[in-house]
């Protein structure tokens, strides 16, 4: 049965994968003119501009072109770069690990010290920590990230020079792989943190919510009652039924994570794919542009599922298919 | 209902909207005018900047007394008849000594245009070509004029930018920050209310639709619902605004695409309810046609659901809307809080430390999203008391 469960979630997956890459498809093609003619200037010859459509193969047939566009993507072979005329692969490659990394790291810290306050929040319940960690929380919430991220910047960057203005690297490049890395994480720290403190707000409100009430239910005052210690009964028993409905925000938050990260990336000049994808889009680099739309996409779909995936670990009456009845 | 004039974040949103859609036709000037020195800071901000002042210098020399620090543009405008042969002078004397601006000769009538920031002017000087020359030519406080030698008739204006100007300075290119705020009020809402307007009528035929008709229509509805909630929008915006173009009802359309699937969730949900309901049956019964039920019955039973949405969701569209402006996807022409802090962020503000052209529209976003938040909620608990604190039920 915990097949089951798995294999609709990964057809799920699958598609909106498949939506995905028809919309990318459809996008590009369905501006006014095509790609060619905004990259080619209206003065070449015409044989010119066949060679070019030739060279993208936008003068076969639409339908032909949809399998060769869908072979290329699921290859990773997303051309050459209009810009750089670089093959778009090894750029997305180059960005990929700093966009995964911001992701990941501003995720978990974002969702550790919500979940972390709003348990706190919850068990101080009419306290004045309470009332802090909720209007943070909402305070936090309201603000547009690249106004905060500007703030920062020009606080802790510009008035108190502790941060690097923008970059992802000193230049030049430091020597040596521990100082690499320390220069790394120097200059991850502001976005990191910057996006840390913009998302812990949303799950430090929802957590407290969800703790409040799990606190008033019988189950928890029968642990209380069989004297297990405080911290047993909140962590081991409450927290515990709390978890699935918190993996659900986890999955429901990657896209507005994604989108986050590109904004971020675009805020400190960080060497992403969104910066590659909103460079792309400005230079009118379709190729790349539609790898990057892709790439993300690609992110935010395999992290859902592997957020189902988890899900399906956490809470047993999943796996055991009561779901989807 | 009636008390809504009473909450204080409805008065404010009115405020809001006469300020910005009434004041762009008081403010004489365009918001692109020039006014001042770039990046130069607010009024109120340090008594020590000198404010921008204007001198006509006649045939006689001008006295300038001056306490404050040096200006930030020094430049002369006009004209000087001579006689040819003669050579003309423009002086500049300052507490520490006489400096000759330029010399004239071979011509009766001269078009003076110097500019401090000029490589020529500052080459002629002999100053340092990277810096202000304003701060070489006002070296410390005192008593300064500008005059001419030899010259018939001189009619020259001086005018020393200062490095204060308005009530918000001004920004890279000196014009009013002030005059761009209250200009971008109005693309805020426009975009932000219509292309939530768009997306909520959208949502309620869809929802409607779905609900009512079902069947094959509803699963492909709501799949589509799915696909858009799980795939990021501000990347595929970025690449529709790249594809369509930047202008405001391209950004509009953009916007609305990827924000009606909310609405048409919960009005499905609310459909799905009420068509099962005893009196929608007996609707039916009495052989109301489809259309009659759904616009007479469940359009109204929708509306309030509807009208909380909209204003919940303006936030998000502003939000966005600034988003992509600050991302340089929106026309340049259009003056939005997004595409100033987008300017403030490509063209300097932080070498200049300049925080006024950061704080007021970032604020200004914020404001407007949690107004139109608090209207949100404040309907909400009107269609549903039991989510109020019992304040306004």
């Amino acid at each position: 049965m915990k097949n089951r469960w798995f294999w609709s979630r990964l057809f799920s997956s699958i598609g909106v994968l498949a939506a995905v890459l028809v919309l990318n498809f459809i996008l590009f093609r369905i501006m006014p003119g095509d790609a060619v003619s905004t990259i080619i200037d209206p003065n070449f010859s015409p044989e010119a501009k066949d060679r070019l459509r030739e060279l993208y193969g936008l003068d076969k047939p639409l339908l032909e072109q949809f399998f060769i566009y869908i072979k290329q993507m699921l290859t990773f072979s997303f051309g050459l770069s209009f810009l750089s005329r670089k093959p778009v692969w090894d750029e997305i490659l180059s960005r990929l690990p700093g966009t995964l990394f911001l992701m990941a790291t501003s995720m978990f810290l974002s969702s550790a010290l919500g979940i972390w306050l709003g348990i706190k929040a919850a068990l101080n319940r009419g306290k004045l920590a309470e009332r802090i960690v909720l209007r943070a929380g909402a305070v936090t919430a309201s603000f547009p990230g690249f106004f905060v991220q500007l703030v920062l910047i020009m606080l802790l960057a510009r008035t108190f020079p502790i941060f690097p203005l923008r970059g992802s690297v000193s230049i030049p490049q430091p020597t040596g792989a521990l100082s690499v890395t320390l220069d790394y994480l120097w200059h991850m720290a502001l976005p990191i943190l910057s996006l840390t403190l913009m998302g812990f707000g949303g799950w430090a409100l929802y957590v407290r919510n969800l703790m409040v009430k799990v606190l008033g239910e019988d189950f928890v005052l029968m642990a209380r009652a069989r004297g297990l210690s405080e911290n047993r009964v909140v962590y081991g028993h409450a927290f515990r039924t709390i978890l699935p409905p918190i993996l659900t925000i986890l999955l429901m938050s990657v896209p507005g994570l994604v989108s986050g990260a590109v904004i971020t990336e675009s805020v400190f000049s960080l060497h992403g794919v969104g910066t590659f994808l909103l460079e792309a889009v400005s230079g009118h680099d379709y190729p790349s542009a539609g790898a990057a739309f892709y790439m993300l996409a690609l992110i935010t779909v395999i992290s859902n599922l592997l957020a189902d995936v988890v899900y399906g670990l956490v809470d047993p009456r999943v796996r055991v298919g009561g779901r989807d009845q | 209902m009636r008390d809504i004039l009473k909450r204080k974040s409805v008065i404010l949103l009115i405020c809001i909207f006469l300020a910005g859609f009434l004041s762009p036709m008081l403010i004489a000037g365009h918001p692109s005018d020039v006014v001042g020195a770039p990046f130069a800071r607010p009024l109120w901000w340090n008594a020590k900047l000198p404010l921008s002042s204007e001198y006509e210098v006649g045939n006689s020399a001008v006295e300038i007394k001056w306490d404050k620090l040096p200006p930030e543009i020094f430049a002369i405008n006009g004209r000087i008849t001579a006689d040819p042969e003669k050579e003309v002078r423009i002086i500049w004397s300052t507490p520490q000594g006489e400096q000759v601006l330029d010399i004239l000769r071979g011509s009766d009538v001269y078009w003076i245009n110097m500019d401090g920031r000029d490589m020529i002017f500052k080459q002629k000087l002999g100053l340092p070509l990277i810096g202000k020359s304003a701060e070489h030519l006002f070296p410390s406080g005192g008593r300064y004029s500008l005059r001419t030698e030899r010259a018939k008739e001189t009619e020259l204006s001086l005018s020393l930018s200062g490095g204060r100007e308005g009530l918000l300075g001004t920004d890279q290119r000196g014009r009013d920050v002030l005059t761009l705020l209250i200009f971008g009020i109005r693309t805020s809402l426009i975009v932000g209310i219509s292309a939530t307007l768009i997306a909520s009528l959208l949502g309620l035929g869809l929802g409607l639709a779905t609900g009512y008709i079902g069947g094959w229509f509803d699963a492909l509805v709501m799949r589509i619902v799915d696909v858009f909630l799980s795939i990021p929008t501000l990347p595929i915006m970025m690449v529709l605004a790249g594809l369509w173009g930047k202008g405001l009802w391209q950004m509009v359309l953009i916007l609305s695409i990827f924000s009606w699937m909310g609405t048409a969730r919960s009005v499905r949900a609310l459909v799905l309810t009420v068509r099962e309901s005893p009196w929608v049956e007996g609707l039916r019964v009495l052989g109301a046609k489809r259309g009659y039920i759904l616009w007479r019955h469940l359009v109204p039973e929708a509306a309030p659901i509807l009208l909380a949405n909209i204003a919940l969701g303006v936030p998000g569209a502003i939000l966005a809307e600034a988003g992509l402006a600050f991302l340089g996807l929106s026309d340049p022409r259009l003056i939005s809080w997004g595409r100033m802090l987008h300017e403030a962020h490509s063209f300097g503000a932080f070498t200049e430390g300049a925080w006024w052209l950061l704080i007021p529209p970032g604020l200004g976003i914020v404001a407007l999203c949690l107004i139109f938040m608090d209207i949100g909620r404040y309907l909400e608990e009107k269609i549903d008391p039991r989510l109020g604190t019992g304040k306004n039920a």
